[in-house]
C-alpha cells in the first residue's frame, strides 16, 4: 500500500477529569488514514473510539476533557496546535463529521436548507441564493423527495433516516477530504441503515473521500471498511485489513468479539461464545494489559507489562497488541 | 380453549391510541393504529420472536399481552383463559405466570432500591397480598439463589443499580422476572442496550434458563440475528400487522414476504466476502405513519413487487403450508407456492 497518507495520528492521549479521578479515555493511539480508504474504528461502549475522533477535530470539551499528548497531522499541519480560528477553517471544509444522533445534532429552530447552507456560505463565500440552490441540489443527491419544498422544513418534520441524510448533505457540502462518521446508523432501523450506508459508500467512492467509520457493529465494518482498528480500553489492540480481521483475527479480544455475535444461519443449539466479565474501569486500569482480566490466554507477563503493538510479518498495517504475538513480530 | 399445548393465544389484537388536539377542550383528531389486528399463538416451551422496525407495534403487542396496555379490540388467552375478563385480583394471580424483562436495565430498575430488594419485591408483594405464603427468611434464601442462578454474586444484594454494569443490571431484571416462577417470559428487546460481548452472555443465560426452568418466551427484538439465534419461530411485523410467520430456519432460508426479504438483506453481515458479493434489496422511503387512514397492503408504498390489487385490498395472513404463513397477494393462489 503506497497510498498517500491523508491524516496521521500519533500518540494521541485524551483524558477527562471527574470527581472519582482521571479517566484515560484515549491512551496512546496512533493510526494513518490513507487517501480514498474507509477505515473502521470498532469497539464497545467506552473504548474511546468516539473520543479519539472528537480529539482529531479538537472537539473535546475542556473542562473536563483534555488532549494531553500526541499529534494529528493533516497537510503537514498539527491540528492539535491550531488556534480555534485555524481549526474552524478546517472543520466542515476539509474534515467533516457525521454524528450519531441527527435529532440532537441539528438545530431544531432553523430550517433544513439554512443549516446545510451555513458551511457553504462560511467556507465557500456563497451568496444566500447560491447556497440555497446548492443545498437543494445536495438534498436531491441524497434522495430527499420534493427537495425544493422539504428544504423549507424544520428537522422535526423529517424522519430519522431523512435527518441523517441531512447530516450527510451538510458534511459533504464542501467536498471534504476526510469524512468522520460517528456511528452514523446506530439510531436507525435496518432498512434505513442500508439506505444510509449505501449513500455514504457511493458518495465517498464517487468523490474519493477518505472515511473514518466509527461503529460498534461488526456487520457495518464488514460492509463498509477497507481497514479496521479494534479499540479496547482506550487503545488500539489490533489493526488489519477487513479480510484479515474477519478471517484471521489475532487479538484474543477481537477473536472473542467476532465469536460472540450471533449470526444468521448459526446453529441455535450452539451456545454463543462470550467474553466473561466487563470492560475495565478507565479510572483504575489493571496493571499490564487492559484485557488481561477477561482474557482466557493470559500469561504472567500480561500482568506485568502492557504489550506494545507487534507488527505481524513486518507489515506496519497489521499489528496486534498482545504478548502472544511477540514471536511472530521478531521473526517478521 | 382446546389445545393444551398452547400457552398464549392472541386473537385479532388491536391497540389504537387516540391523537388529541386542543388544550382545554380535547378533541380526538384521529387514531394511531399501533397494533392493528394481530393474531398468533405461543406453544409451551417454544420461543416466538416478534421482529420489526421501530414503531411497528411489537412492544405495544407485548404490553397488551401483559395487560399493561388496554386492547382496543381482540382477545388474549393465557392457558385458555381470556385475560380481559379477569378481575384485578384474578389478574394479579394470573400475572405470576407471565413476567416481563424490559429493554433498558438503566431505567427499569428503581435506582433507590438495592439489588436484593429489587429481586425480592415481587415475592414480598405477593406474600403481602397473601397470594403466596413464604417467610421473609425463605424470601432471602430464594433471592440469593436467584442471584446466583443469574450470574450475580449474592454478596452484591446490598448494592444499588448504579453500582452495576449494564449486563449485570439486566441480570437483576431477569432474576426479578423469574422470582415468582413464571411460565412465560415476555422479553422486550432484552439485549439491545448491551454491547456485543455482554449481549452474548445474556443470551446464553436466557437460553440456559429456558431449558432448566422449561420457560416459554415471547421475544421481541429488532436484531434479526439475535432473534434467529434465540427463537424457534418468528413473526415479522410491519405497521401494526404480522406479515409473515415461520420457524426461524425457514424464515431465513426462504423468506416470502417482500418486506421480510428486504429486512434480511438489509442486515449488515459480519462477513466481508459475502457482504461484497450479495445482492441487497434497498427499500425506498420510510415506514408510513400509523395514524394515516389507509386502505390496501401496509407495505405497498415501499414494496418492489407492488401490484394494482395491493392498493385497494389488504392481504390477510394465510397458510403457505402448515408452518409458514404470509400476508401477501404474490402467494394468493395455493398453486403459486414456490
Amino acid at each position: 500500500m503506497s497510498k498517500e497518507i491523508i491524516l496521521h495520528i500519533e500518540g494521541l492521549r485524551t483524558e477527562f477529569q471527574t470527581e472519582r479521578g482521571v479517566v484515560q479515555a484515549v491512551n496512546d493511539v496512533s493510526f494513518d488514514l490513507h487517501q480514498g480508504e474507509t477505515l473502521g474504528i470498532v469497539g464497545e461502549s467506552g473504548c474511546g473510539k468516539s473520543v479519539t475522533n472528537f480529539s482529531i477535530l479538537k472537539l473535546v470539551q475542556y473542562p473536563p476533557g483534555r488532549i494531553t499528548d500526541g499529534q494529528v497531522l493533516y497537510n503537514e499541519k498539527n491540528l492539535l496546535e491550531c488556534s480555534d480560528e485555524e481549526i474552524r477553517t478546517i472543520r466542515g471544509k476539509h474534515i467533516a463529521m457525521i454524528f450519531q444522533d441527527p435529532l440532537t445534532s441539528l438545530n431544531p429552530v432553523i430550517k433544513v436548507w439554512v443549516q446545510i447552507a451555513e458551511a457553504l456560505r462560511l467556507h465557500q463565500g456563497m451568496s444566500k441564493k447560491e447556497a440555497k440552490a446548492k443545498a437543494i441540489e445536495l438534498l436531491k443527491l441524497i434522495g430527499i423527495p420534493d427537495a425544493e419544498q422539504r428544504a423549507d422544513n424544520y428537522p422535526h418534520q423529517f424522519s430519522g433516516g431523512m435527518r441523517q441524510r441531512v447530516m450527510i448533505a451538510m458534511a459533504l457540502s464542501c467536498n471534504p477530504d476526510v469524512l468522520i462518521a460517528d456511528e452514523p446508523t446506530t439510531a436507525l432501523d435496518v432498512t434505513i441503515q442500508a439506505q444510509i450506508l449505501e449513500i455514504i459508500k457511493n458518495l465517498s467512492h464517487g468523490r474519493k473521500t477518505s472515511v473514518i467509520m466509527i461503529t460498534h457493529d461488526l456487520g457495518v465494518v464488514a460492509e463498509m471498511c477497507d481497514a479496521v482498528c479494534v479499540m479496547y480500553a482506550g487503545r488500539i489492540v489490533e489493526r488489519a485489513s477487513v479480510d484479515e480481521l474477519f478471517y484471521d483475527p489475532k487479538h484474543p479480544y477481537s477473536i472473542g468479539l467476532l465469536n460472540s455475535i450471533p449470526r444468521i444461519n448459526q446453529d441455535s443449539d450452539e451456545r454463543l461464545h462470550s467474553i466473561s466479565g466487563a470492560p475495565p474501569d478507565l479510572i483504575d486500569l489493571p496493571h499490564g494489559c487492559p484485557f488481561r482480566p477477561r482474557c482466557t490466554q493470559a500469561m504472567d507477563i500480561c500482568a506485568q507489562k502492557s504489550p506494545p503493538e507487534f507488527s505481524i510479518g513486518g507489515n506496519e498495517l497489521r499489528t496486534v497488541a498482545c504478548w502472544l504475538h511477540e514471536k511472530e513480530h521478531s521473526h517478521g | 380453549m382446546g389445545n393444551p399445548d398452547i400457552l398464549l393465544d392472541v386473537k385479532d389484537l388491536k391497540v389504537h391510541f387516540p391523537i388529541e388536539k386542543g388544550i382545554l377542550l380535547k378533541k380526538n383528531a384521529g387514531w394511531i393504529r399501533a397494533v392493528d389486528g394481530v393474531s398468533f399463538s405461543v406453544r409451551k416451551g417454544e420461543s416466538l420472536g416478534l421482529v420489526g422496525e421501530s414503531g411497528c407495534g411489537k412492544s405495544t403487542t407485548a404490553m397488551a399481552v401483559a395487560q399493561l396496555e388496554a386492547a382496543t379490540a381482540g382477545k388474549v388467552f393465557f392457558e385458555g383463559r381470556d385475560l380481559s375478563l379477569l378481575s384485578s385480583e384474578e389478574l394479579r394471580r394470573a400475572r405470576m405466570n407471565f413476567q416481563i424483562v424490559f429493554q433498558d436495565p438503566y431505567s427499569s430498575l428503581n435506582p433507590r432500591m438495592r439489588a436484593g430488594d429489587l429481586i425480592a419485591e415481587p415475592l414480598r408483594i405477593y406474600a403481602g397480598k397473601k397470594i403466596i405464603s413464604i417467610s421473609e427468611n425463605d424470601i432471602q434464601k430464594k433471592t440469593a439463589s436467584l442471584m446466583d442462578r443469574c450470574g450475580l454474586s449474592p454478596s452484591f444484594a446490598d448494592r444499588y443499580p448504579h453500582e452495576f454494569s449494564g449486563g449485570q443490571r439486566q441480570r437483576i431484571g431477569i432474576a426479578r422476572a423469574l422470582s415468582l416462577g413464571p411460565k412465560l417470559i415476555l422479553a422486550d428487546e432484552p439485549v439491545s442496550a448491551l454491547d456485543v460481548s455482554i449481549q452474548s452472555q445474556i443470551l446464553n443465560l436466557l437460553k440456559d434458563l429456558q431449558q432448566e426452568l422449561d420457560l416459554t418466551f415471547l421475544f421481541i427484538a429488532h436484531d434479526l440475528a439475535v432473534v434467529e439465534y434465540f427463537c424457534s419461530r418468528i413473526a415479522v411485523m410491519y405497521l401494526g400487522q404480522i406479515v409473515e410467520t415461520a420457524d426461524s430456519q425457514t424464515l431465513y432460508q426462504q423468506p416470502m414476504h417482500p418486506y421480510t426479504r428486504a429486512l434480511l438483506s438489509a442486515v449488515p453481515l459480519p462477513d466481508p466476502k459475502s457482504a461484497r458479493t450479495r445482492k441487497r434489496i434497498i427499500l425506498k422511503g420510510d415506514v408510513p405513519s400509523p395514524s394515516a387512514v389507509r386502505s390496501g397492503c401496509p407495505f405497498m408504498e415501499r414494496c418492489p413487487d407492488v401490484m394494482e390489487r395491493c392498493r385497494v385490498e389488504a392481504p390477510v395472513l394465510s397458510d403457505l403450508n402448515e408452518k409458514h404463513q404470509v400476508a401477501c397477494f404474490l402467494y394468493d393462489s395455493p398453486s403459486k407456492q414456490i
